[in-house]
């Protein structure tokens, strides 16, 4: 858990953001996937994907043309409305990202079989490996869709709060406190709108008032905003 | 011609004096008047001829209104207190909306201190103008009548750049926080010239900074003050007292942080960042200037930082998730 590496990710999107960059790509690791799938769920993001040194595809050239029934004109003329897919009811992690990065990430793993990690049997048994993920670990990537509104991006400030010369940890109390605005451990509270705070827990990467909810403390990692 | 028999004064007198008066006339011959009758000369003599039978309509003092006998205006108050006299007198309602319009109208209590009252006084339909009214003015060749203030150009300009009436313009706090002398070195010498920082608001949301130089003070001045008027935008505000969250400027060597504060906190913050929240209608505030403490950067820090702050709507929309204010969720949102 190189917090290092994190200060990296957190300065490279801020620069990304502000070069106005639609997609940007940062090395691989199991924390880098789990805050980026929180900063996604927080809606920071646009995309995650799995990739190599070079981007990824976009979704539309890598999905197959979709075969057309017989009597197609027929059935749009009497149903248009199925000319627009239904989405079909997925899981979380499914619904974060289309593809799902983390599946992906941990079939990767369990295809690799490094790290002793547990690989849970729904993963691999349903997926098959991407063509563009390369085999060897170290040079996998994973590729970030950036968001700008109103000329403006998204992310305007990243940075982290522990330091990795000087770590951070929170119970869930001092976090509630921190959410609420207040100062709590050496950390200053969430005083801007929309501010999000993300926290490392036995449970994955929290955003703070998700930890206040549940009852759970763990290392700060980074303030986004 | 009696002035009795007609109009007016004829109520006011009872029957017998009406007769008695009568009988004073029929006792006098109206030759008499043609012969005997002349023009005052004493000092209270009217400056005009007038029989003084009608009331002029701008000549004359207009004579009060006279109360409804129906209303007794000293129970008035009294009858509000009671639920049931109400229901029992529909004419009750009436002045109920009456009285409680009097009592929400901030000319009812004024107080010294507070501008919404001087703001009322000021209303443009002059029902509640404590000047008299304004005599009117005849298209005579021969009369010539002082120019007014809106003939000035500079001003007649800025009304037609911002769109603003004169009297919203004279509405607009105006106030100069920074004016030094500056000096030009050319090789004839120096040029001295006066440089003026000013603001601007409306103090309902509105702010702008303006600066002027000029050799002459006045010249500067107002060049100041209307850049300022010109360049006002709005300063978004949480609840109409404060800001959202916390906003950073920052110009030059001068970075600053402005913060919002819960209600009845006050402005507590240096004195540029003070008058410019005064004038921008924000009444909680907690700043900071954390670097270099120029003045005049200072002042175009905290515009800066004012009129940029992020708001939530387009946090949520940016974000695609719904942001949710809590502040007025509790206790049944009776939270000031």
């Amino acid at each position: 858990m190189s917090l290092v590496n994190l200060a990296h990710v957190c300065s490279h999107l801020q620069n990304a953001s502000k070069a106005r960059l639609g997609l940007t790509s940062i090395p691989l690791t199991n924390l880098h996937l789990r805050l980026m799938l929180g900063l996604q769920k927080q809606g920071f993001i646009s995309s995650v994907q799995l990739g190599g040194p070079s981007p990824p595809l976009p979704e539309i050239l890598r999905e197959p043309e979709p075969e057309l029934p017989q009597h197609a004109e027929e059935v749009v003329r009497e149903r248009p409305w199925e000319l627009y897919a239904t989405p079909e009811p997925k899981d979380a992690d499914a619904l974060l990202n289309p593809r799902s990065a983390e599946t992906v990430a941990e079939d990767a793993w369990a295809e690799v079989g490094s790290h002793g990690r547990k690989t849970s049997p729904s993963t691999t048994t349903t997926s098959s490996p991407s063509p563009d993920v390369p085999k060897n670990a170290a040079r996998r990537r994973l590729w970030l869709g950036l968001k700008y509104w109103n000329n403006d991006p998204v992310i305007s400030k990243m940075g982290l709060v522990s330091k990795p010369t000087k770590r951070i940890w929170l119970n869930s109390q001092d976090i509630g406190k921190i959410a609420r605005g207040f100062e709590a451990g050496y950390v200053k509270g969430l005083t801007r709108p929309g501010e999000c705070l993300f926290v490392s827990t036995d449970r994955g990467v929290l955003e703070a008032r998700e930890c206040a909810e549940k009852k759970v403390g763990g290392l700060m990692l980074c303030r986004v905003y | 011609m009696s002035r009795v028999r007609e109009g007016a004064p004829r109520k006011k007198y009872t029957p017998e004096q009406v007769a008695a008066i009568e009988a004073g006339e029929a006792a006098v011959d109206a030759r008499d008047l043609l012969t005997q009758g002349a023009l005052r000369t004493d000092p209270y003599k009217l400056r005009y001829i007038d029989d003084l039978s009608t009331i002029h309509p701008w000549a004359d003092k207009q004579p009060r209104k006279e109360l409804d006998s129906r209303v007794d205006y000293r129970t008035k108050a009294r009858s509000l207190r009671g639920g049931a006299d109400l229901k029992e007198q529909p004419g009750d309602w009436e002045y109920f909306r009456e009285w409680s319009q009097f009592l929400r109208d901030p000319k009812t209590f004024m107080h010294a201190n507070d501008e919404r009252a001087y703001e009322a006084m000021r209303d443009e339909s002059g029902a509640y103008s404590a000047l008299a009214p304004e005599l009117p003015k005849f298209n005579t060749p021969g009369l010539r009548y002082t120019r007014g203030e809106d003939e000035d150009p500079h001003m007649v300009r800025l009304m037609q750049q911002t769109g603003l009436t004169l009297q919203e313009i004279k509405r607009v706090r105006v106030k100069n926080l920074v004016s030094h002398r500056v000096v030009n070195q050319t090789r004839m010498g120096k040029i001295q010239s006066l440089y003026y920082l000013t603001i601007a608001g409306n103090q309902n949301g509105m702010l702008g900074i303006g600066e002027g130089k000029a050799s002459e003070p006045e010249d500067g001045q107002r060049q100041a003050m209307m850049q300022a008027i010109r360049s006002m935008k709005p300063v978004p505000r949480y609840e109409g007292r404060t800001i959202f969250g916390e906003v950073e400027g920052k110009v030059g060597a001068t970075e600053l942080k402005i913060s919002a504060r819960p209600p009845g906190f006050g402005i507590r913050c240096q004195h540029l960042i003070f008058e410019m929240a005064r004038a921008a209608g924000i009444s909680d505030l907690a700043a900071r200037v954390t670097r270099a403490r120029n003045p005049m950067n200072t002042v175009k820090a905290a515009f800066e930082a004012l009129t940029s702050q992020k708001l939530p709507e387009d946090i949520a929309r940016a974000r695609g998730r719904k942001l949710v204010d809590v502040r007025k969720v509790y206790y049944g949102g009776r939270v000031y």
